[in-house]
């Protein structure tokens, strides 16, 4: 799958799980979401499937997109909201577990260790963050304590 | 060390991965 196919695919999920939302809502928040990917890749200068895939993850998975934008969209009509909900489990940006691991992480200090890699746990349990973020939030983490067993170990030495 | 370790970079380091995880999900959200 080359990158145009990519970015295909995402609009035409994102138009699929678009449903709830108002016909003329539908049409621009597609038109909004190819403008904003063509906008992010000329940024970036480059438009190879990594690129393409990366600028795709930042965006977020297209139910959530559309989840955010149902609870926004004053002029759904009312047979969208008599269907029922919008059939995706990301509706918010910050849910109990994003609350918790933040907690964890930030005052959870005051359990040493434990605190702060019960936060990573849920950072990693969340849906809400996506890979590359986790990857980096934990690599944070990673680097420091390399960095302090290294000194440690030339202590020893 | 081990006191520096556990008391001071890796509070450090929770607090620096806990505020790019905020803003990274502020971000997504905006």
């Amino acid at each position: 799958m080359d990158g145009d196919d990519l970015v295909r695919d995402y609009v035409g999920r994102l138009e699929a799980a678009s449903w709830p939302l108002s016909p003329g809502r539908r049409a621009e928040l597609a038109g909004e979401v190819r403008e904003h990917i063509e906008t992010a890749l000329a940024e970036a200068g480059r438009r190879d499937t990594v690129t393409i895939r990366n600028v795709l993850e930042r965006l977020g998975r297209p139910e959530e997109i559309v989840a955010s934008e149902a609870e926004t969209d004053a002029a759904a009509p009312g047979w969208a909201a008599a269907r029922g909900p919008v059939p995706s489990p990301a509706v918010r940006t910050w849910g109990a577990v994003e609350i918790a691991a933040v907690l964890f992480l930030t005052v959870g200090v005051l359990l040493p260790i434990v605190g702060p890699l019960l936060g990573l746990l849920l950072v990693w349990l969340s849906s809400r963050w996506v890979i590359r973020d986790k990857l980096i939030a934990t690599a944070i983490m990673a680097v420091v304590l390399v960095l302090a067993m290294i000194r440690l170990l030339s202590f020893a030495a | 060390v081990t006191v520096e370790l556990v008391f001071v970079l890796v509070p450090l380091a929770s607090i620096v991965a806990a505020i790019f995880l905020i803003v990274t999900l502020e971000r997504r959200r905006r």
